[in-house]
């Protein structure tokens, strides 16, 4: 039983981690640009399809792929953001929700069509594997545990990031005190498209992540959006380790009701989880990073 | 109020409703069709913008209630229960589940609440895709199916009807009142002795009770329902869309919103004159449309000058601008 237990945590703190890296990339932009930006789901599968196809056609290391797939999906977001969310980025913020919710359910719309017409509908995934690694009886697979290790090396380098340098520093000004942070002189727009360009990133490499322990097809876009959200909302947003502990809630609450009650109960719980939550804490569990 | 009825918008008014309660007797049932979707969509908006539009809580997950109510329906429909009974008790669990969620979703400000909705709005998906016994499943509910265009034809105007004329009175009453101060300061409003929890919740169950007529009706009309058709996301952030395409400052922005959209997704789909990838990939330009729209147009496509002159033409050029106060939504 403990074992079990033990492999169950496990899961579900990598599938957490997975979550994390998107969501807080999600929770980035809603708090800096104030946009709800419905396609992150969509940049994740592009992420996800970039690999695959590279795998398939190259057959390289899926983790080497991660190195091309950072710097083109920065290039992407920063772009992304230059044609969709500048224009609308100075209207007042009622609108501007309203908006943005349009704007990007549209390209969202427009990405998983073009996608599934390009590279039809069916589900993909990667065949990568490496040998796993036991410990008495619980058996982790190294590949898993690769990628936790490179979440983790991730969160700790982001952390740092918004700690010490000045783009990271200005994000968490902007974070505190809006009016404060433009009248010390930061440039808000440009922190804006970084944002975009670090959010969309991240969310391109939770996809690499997600081929290799899922399957991905053109359509998990928008599902993925909603559970991002359940994350914000758990961990409140802005904030580093409220996506953290709130990926790893919703992938821990996920697989141990994906065990206990059958798969299909697995993501109900999660936002039963979210909902109780509200009720205690309408503002999420951590604050401001 | 029956002078008013005698002016020139008054006569337009009844000429167009005395067409729509003749329209399916003379034209093809393809344009019944189209018709009594484009009312639902009206319905839907519209009854969005009372809380999104008047109270300043942009609810994401409005079309809950229309699934809600639908899968109530089709769950005692099934069950050999009379159409009426059955609509009854799909609109009274929905009116019942949205006082229960008020509590704590009302509590929640700005963003937070529209995310929190959008979250709802997965649950149910999951909720009726898991629970097989009661719901069906993924594999849905079909009832016995039967050509029932024209009866919902009607209920559906009925319904549309009944939310455009209550959204209309609304900003004309002291509850619509109570709702704008609430929109523009909760402590304020509070200070000056308005029910704010109380207003809240009453908008907010007022604005389920609308699509919850509609939904249960749907689940008649289409007689097969599944997590899908009334959970979906694309459902779920139709409504905004709609209301934002219109117009968001405006009381005819849902209308026109919603005219607007299925008249689009009609062309995408049936015009002979576009090419064929354009229509394989329909979806995309829809999506790309609906991006331009939120671009190129904040104010929505009803302030565009051809749209304008012409509302002006019919007299409804009141409803245009922001100038119509209570009904401003960027309210900042």
């Amino acid at each position: 039983m403990l074992v079990t237990l033990i492999q169950l945590i496990l899961a579900g703190v990598l599938q957490g981690g997975t979550y994390a890296l998107a969501a807080f990339g999600l929770s980035l932009i809603f708090c800096i640009a104030e946009v709800l930006n419905i396609t992150h789901g969509e940049f994740l599968m592009l992420g996800g399809l970039v690999t695959y196809i590279l795998f398939a056609t190259t057959g390289w290391n899926p983790f080497l792929i991660l190195l091309i797939v950072i710097p083109l999906f920065i290039l992407i977001g920063l772009a992304y953001q230059k044609a969709f969310i500048k224009p609308i980025l100075n209207r007042p913020p009622r609108q501007l929700f309203f908006s943005s919710i349009v704007v990007t359910f549209g390209v969202a719309m427009a990405i998983e069509d073009t996608t599934s017409f390009i590279w039809g509908p069916t589900v993909k995934g990667v065949s990568f594997s490496m040998p796993a690694l036991t410990a008495g009886r619980i058996v982790i697979p190294s590949l898993r545990l690769t990628i936790l290790v490179l979440i983790i090396g991730l969160t700790i380098f982001l952390h740092f990031y918004l700690k010490k340098t000045f783009l990271g520093k200005a994000i968490r000004a902007i974070l505190q005190n809006r009016e404060g942070a433009m009248v010390i002189g930061i440039n808000v727009p440009r922190v804006i498209t970084f944002v975009f360009g670090i959010a969309i990133g991240l969310a391109a490499v939770a996809g690499v992540f997600y081929v290799l322990q899922f399957t991905i097809g053109p359509f998990i876009g928008l599902p993925l959006t909603i559970r991002y959200v359940a994350i914000v909302m758990l961990g409140g947003s802005g904030s580093l380790v409220g996506s953290l502990v709130g990926g790893l809630i919703l992938g821990i609450a996920e697989t141990f009701a994906g065990f206990f009650l059958g798969a299909h109960w697995s993501l109900a719980v999660a936002f039963f989880a979210l909902v109780l939550v509200l009720l205690l804490k309408p503002e999420g569990l951590f604050k401001h990073v | 109020m029956f002078k008013k009825l005698l002016t020139l918008s008054g006569g337009v008014w009844i000429l167009v409703l005395v067409g729509l309660l003749f329209l399916p007797r003379l034209v093809d049932p393809y344009w019944v069709v189209f018709l009594l979707l484009l009312f639902m969509y009206i319905g839907i908006g519209t009854s969005f913008n009372i809380t999104a539009g008047y109270l300043g809580y942009v609810n994401l997950g409005h079309y809950v209630f229309f699934g809600i109510s639908a899968y109530g329906f089709s769950i005692l429909y099934s069950k050999g229960v009379p159409f009426v009974f059955c609509l009854a008790t799909g609109v009274l669990v929905t009116l019942i589940f949205a006082t229960l969620i008020s509590y704590p979703f009302l509590r929640l400000k700005g963003g937070y609440f529209a995310l929190a909705n959008f979250g709802l709005i997965k649950l149910f998906e999951l909720v009726a895709g898991s629970l097989r016994d009661f719901t069906g499943g993924t594999q849905g509910i079909t009832l016995t199916p039967g050509y029932r265009p024209f009866q919902t034809y009607y209920i559906f105007l009925a319904v549309s009807l009944l939310t455009v004329i209550v959204c209309y009175w609304i900003p004309k009453s002291k509850f619509g009142l109570a709702l704008f101060s609430i929109r523009e300061d909760e402590e304020v409003a509070a200070a000056f002795g308005i029910h704010v929890n109380r207003n809240k919740m009453a908008a907010y169950v007022l604005s389920s009770f609308f699509p919850a007529l509609l939904g249960g009706t749907y689940a008649w009309y289409s007689a097969f329902i599944d997590p899908e058709v009334v959970f979906g996301t694309d459902k779920a952030l139709l409504p905004v869309t709609m209301v934002m395409m219109g117009g968001t400052g405006t009381f005819l922005g849902p209308i026109m919103g919603a005219i607007f959209m299925m008249i689009i997704e009609e062309l995408l789909w049936t015009s002979m004159w576009l090419p064929v990838w354009i229509k394989s990939l329909h979806l995309t330009m829809l999506g790309l449309i609906l991006a331009a729209v939120g671009i190129f147009s904040p104010g929505g496509l009803v302030t565009l000058s051809p749209f304008a002159k012409f509302f002006t033409w019919v007299g409804l050029g009141r409803f245009l601008g922001a100038s119509h106060k209570s009904l401003k939504l960027d309210g900042t």
